[in-house]
């Protein structure tokens, strides 16, 4: 059995001004009879160490909404409300919740468990529309009868066969395309770098070697400090600037180029010179915007071999307005009706939140995604969406030591890795290479409410009419 | 109609104080008259004897807006000094969420309380917030339904329909309780779990874990479970009982296996589970003898040889191909499918599969229903749904969306006081000592308690249930079957 692919993962707290969901107030008819201290389970509730005779403010972040202090303080002293504070986080993407669960896996590495049934909105747009699927007993599309350890999550980036061809002494003809593996369908994508202090890229690049897999940065940020891990950075330049970075080109394995009208005309120019410096796969990072079917069609005719189709931070092609998930179903199945769909692999960026994220978006027609924005929440950054996108970084992030920002890092997509399998064996699926376009092991809330409620609620009345 | 053993009595909570929606102010312009001491019949306004002050009023005893039609008492207007105010409590918004708001669970424990659905009339209590599923459906009554008095309804649902000579097993109401095993909740939960599904003449499951020596008395209401790790299973457990029950999968987490903490295998955990104690235990995924229905009959033949009388209630969750299962489950010889949608209770699950693995419930149960009607199966097996039926009203339309009845699990939980808060497995377990077998946790009250909680829970809805049958025109809950004429949905009418 091959070596398995394993990401480490260790307890790594970060002493940050952590919000919490939920606030209480001690009423002044409090009489600190230190009931509360003794319901509370959580240590939320505790004596003041400056004054024995007093409570402490309760500890908020220890606070898991038991309610047993609200209802057990003999003098109903103790109110409870949201935090306000929690509840201006994110917005309607990046909701609160997401936060506490990314600092949480952040710091413990684990797969998020809880008691107690789901408790969000019974569907959703984007990604929260779909389900997987699962095999209990009838399973048509299991793999066999492995476990877990068996299930790969290994991708390949570039370009595949559809067949291989042989002469007729049975010598290979065809030319087999050069692939990058990557273990897990995900890549780091350093967002806003304006925000990015050297300590943090640094942590980045070192996570994203950790992980063996990849980091997009853009080229001008490539400084001398991380150019040892050139293996694991994918340096975005513009197509005018190839020449310029021939240098870190030499050095990489991949390089992103952004899209221009420029570079579709003279694609094949570009990648001689690309082929030139380096054997580099070559990614071109296009913005999701509406009409992307057909430009990544035109790419795939132009010899592109990887596409990056890049929504913005909430998943949302602009301008257009579909959804991620519905961008990548729609390019996927434009290119298997083309049947050019394994000339190219797909890489699907922005609103990617959550670990579920990544195999529903392998599933819509993606090959892996970029990560962006939960590697900056991982390390303490508040996001808010309204009244416009803000990003906040925790003060005193310039300081935090790389090892702490890298292993945190590292636990949050060990995480998610966890995750991956638990969905990916779940729906009975050993290769993540083939949950492409598998829509098959998915449930969509449009197609399923339709044919079960619209079948048996639509017309009813013009039925019984 | 409910059985005779059923005895209704108020049984408060064990908290001094509730979670209130009101919040009622009193500004400084108050001159401690007493007025509003005087005349709220509710108690929220009080100065003890000999006290000058008043005491802050107590939220949670306010009936709120609706008081304000009681001219003669309701302290805002009756106030001299204009020093009170009412409004919506913040502390309201950190109870519940959408699926089961802040409404639903205060309904739910005024139900375990009282008996009875809350007379106050403003508490939204049969519809959750979730924008989808029951949610989106409502019920839809005739204009003229045939007259029907409430004592000629039967809510009763007969569990063996295959007329084999196994036991001819009636359950007084459409529900039952769900699988928690030994471990996972505390004794007086799982004991008033067993006592109430005695009284009430329906059943309780004891999960995966073994059989507690305390559940013998009512062996005849406890269905035990065959699970993947075959854990407390033994011959002399399969004989006990009239349902043996096999959980191929949990909706919370399908297609995921259980796990037991090292730390939660104490030496009674593990001499119940007959393993080694301070060891951690994996209920794989999937059963791993059987992979073909070949295979799950070989299983049921085994639990039908060995006791001859018991029926068979096949546990699945609910994937795309739930119909087939269930169909073929049915021809494996199950007395009883049991679909469990993706949305239920778990004492713990990876949040990833909860919100995202297998279908809600509401569309398996049509799917399941037709599927085995065009086969020609559906009148010789019940069909069972869980995982999200929360209220009486759900009930009711999982029901007319074809199932025969319902297992609860969640709603057993509320009126047993809980919160919902997820910490069920975290650390020394429930805070409100219902899913603890912590020693100081799971003293917070006792049997007699719950059980008179739970079958106070069970006749409110049972209540609910026959007033829904009555203007229904309806005598018995049997004829509610696969009425989807009887459902509307908001998004298609």
């Amino acid at each position: 059995m091959p070596k398995k692919y394993h990401i480490e993962i260790n307890p790594t707290p970060l002493d940050l001004k952590l919000v919490a969901k939920f606030k209480i107030t001690r009423g002044e008819n409090c009489i600190n009879c230190g009931k509360c201290t003794k319901v509370c389970i959580y240590e939320a509730h505790k004596r003041s160490e400056a004054d024995i005779r007093k409570i402490a403010e309760p500890y908020m972040v220890a606070c898991k909404n038991c309610f047993r202090c609200i209802q057990e303080c003999p003098r109903g002293a103790l109110v409870k409300s949201l935090d306000p504070e929690f509840q201006a986080l994110g917005g309607p993407y990046w909701k609160p919740d997401m936060f506490l669960s990314i600092w949480k896996q952040a710091e413990d590495g684990k797969v998020p468990v809880s008691g107690a049934g789901y408790r969000g909105p019974f569907t959703g747009p984007g990604f929260d529309g779909m389900w997987t699927d699962m095999s209990e007993i009838v399973r048509p599309t299991r793999d066999g009868i492995h476990g877990r350890e068996y299930i790969s999550t290994a991708v390949e980036l570039g370009r595949k066969l559809n067949h291989l061809e042989f002469d007729a002494s049975g010598a290979l003809v065809s030319k087999v395309f050069d692939v990058v593996n990557v273990p897990i369908p995900i890549i780091l994508d350093i967002p806003s770098s304006e925000l990015i202090t050297p300590n943090i890229k640094q942590a980045i690049v070192a996570a994203a070697k950790k992980i063996d897999s990849f980091v997009i940065l853009p080229a001008e940020n490539i400084t001398d400090d991380v150019q040892k891990n050139m293996q694991h950075i994918i340096p975005l330049m513009s197509a005018e600037q190839v020449l310029f970075h021939a240098e870190l080109i030499r050095h990489a394995r991949v390089i992103a180029i952004d899209y221009s009208d420029a570079l579709l005309k003279n694609f094949c120019s570009i990648r001689e010179s690309v082929r030139n410096l380096s054997p580099a796969l070559v990614i071109v990072r296009i913005p999701a915007s509406s009409g992307i079917e057909e430009r990544v069609v035109e790419l795939v005719r132009a010899g592109v071999e990887i596409v990056q189709i890049a929504a913005d931070y909430c998943g949302m092609e602009v301008p257009g307005g579909r959804y991620i998930k519905d961008v990548i179903r729609a390019v996927h199945l434009r290119l298997v009706d083309e049947r050019v769909r394994d000339e190219i692999s797909i890489i699907a960026s922005g609103g990617i939140a959550m670990a579920e994220h990544v195999p529903k978006a392998c599933i819509c027609g993606a090959d892996l995604t970029a990560v962006g924005l939960p590697l900056l929440i991982a390390l303490g950054a508040l996001v808010y969406q309204e009244p416009e996108k803000k990003i906040v970084m925790p003060e005193g992030i310039d300081t935090v030591p790389v090892a702490i920002a890298r292993q945190r890092i590292v636990n949050l997509m060990g995480a998610w890795h966890s995750q991956i399998l638990e969905m990916m064996g779940a729906m009975g699926i050993r290769e993540a290479r083939r949950l492409r376009g598998e829509t098959g092991r998915a449930i969509f809330f449009d197609e399923i409410d339709k044919d079960i409620f619209g079948k048996l609620f639509q017309n009813q009345e013009a039925a019984s009419v | 109609m409910k059985p005779d053993s059923v005895v209704i009595k108020p049984i408060p909570s064990r908290f001094k104080h509730q979670v209130p929606k009101y919040k009622v102010t009193r500004s400084d312009a108050c001159i401690n008259c007493g007025m509003c001491a005087k005349s709220c019949p509710y108690g929220v306004h009080e100065r003890i004897e000999g006290h000058n002050k008043m005491r802050p009023p107590i939220d949670y005893k306010c009936i709120g807006y609706e008081c304000r039609k009681n001219d003669e008492f309701y302290c805002v207007y009756r106030c001299p000094r204009k020093a009170l105010s009412l409004s919506l409590n913040p502390m309201y918004d950190a109870l519940g969420d959408c699926r089961w708001t802040s409404d639903m669970i205060v309904a739910t424990w005024i139900m375990a309380e009282t008996g009875y659905p809350p007379e106050r009339t403003d508490l939204g209590y049969n519809l959750g917030n979730s924008g989808g599923g029951f949610d989106k459906l409502r019920l839809k009554f005739p204009e003229n339904p045939a007259k029907v008095n409430r004592e000629e309804i039967s809510t009763a649902i007969r569990l063996n329909r295959r007329a084999d000579g196994r036991a001819d097993v009636v359950i007084s109401t459409p529900v039952y309780g769900g699988g928690m095993s030994f471990g996972s909740v505390s004794l007086a939960t799982m004991l008033s779990k067993a006592r109430n599904a005695k009284i009430w003449n329906t059943f309780t499951c004891t999960g995966e874990g073994g059989y507690p020596e305390m559940l013998y008395p009512y062996d005849d209401h406890v269905i035990t479970q065959v699970a993947t790790g075959l854990f407390g299973v033994r011959e002399e457990t399969i004989q006990r009982v009239k349902i043996v029950e096999f959980k191929y999968a949990q909706g919370a987490k399908p297609g995921l296996g259980g796990h037991l903490l090292g730390t939660k295998n104490t030496e009674s955990v593990a001499r119940m589970r007959e393993a080694v104690q301070g060891t951690p235990l994996f209920s794989p995924f999937p059963f791993h003898s059987v992979y073909s229905i070949e295979d799950h009959k070989k299983h049921i033949d085994w639990i039908k040889q060995m006791n001859p009388k018991a029926l068979v209630s096949v546990k699945v969750s609910t994937p795309n191909d739930v119909d087939m299962v269930a169909v073929g489950s049915y021809y494996a010889g199950a007395h009883i499918i049991h679909i469990d949608g993706g949305y239920g209770g778990t004492g713990a699950a990876p949040d990833i599969a909860k919100k995202n693995i297998a279908m809600p419930i509401e569309y398996a149960i049509p799917k399941v229903h037709n599927f085995l009607r065009d086969e020609g199966a559906r009148d010789v097996v019940t069909l069972i749904a869980s995982g999200g039926i929360r209220t009486a009203h759900d009930l009711v339309k999982a029901i007319c969306l074809g199932a025969d009845g319902a297992v609860i699990g969640t709603a057993e939980m509320v009126a047993l006081e809980c919160v919902r808060c997820g910490n069920c497995e975290s650390g020394r377990g429930c805070a409100r000592g219902i899913a603890s077998t912590d020693s100081e946790l799971a003293d917070l009250f006792n049997d007699d308690w719950a059980t008179q909680r739970l079958t106070n829970l069970y006749h409110a809805w049972n209540y609910q249930l026959v007033d829904i049958l009555q203007r229904m025109g309806m005598k018995s809950v049997t004829e509610l079957v696969g009425r989807t004429d009887l459902l509307e949905h908001v998004d298609y009418s």
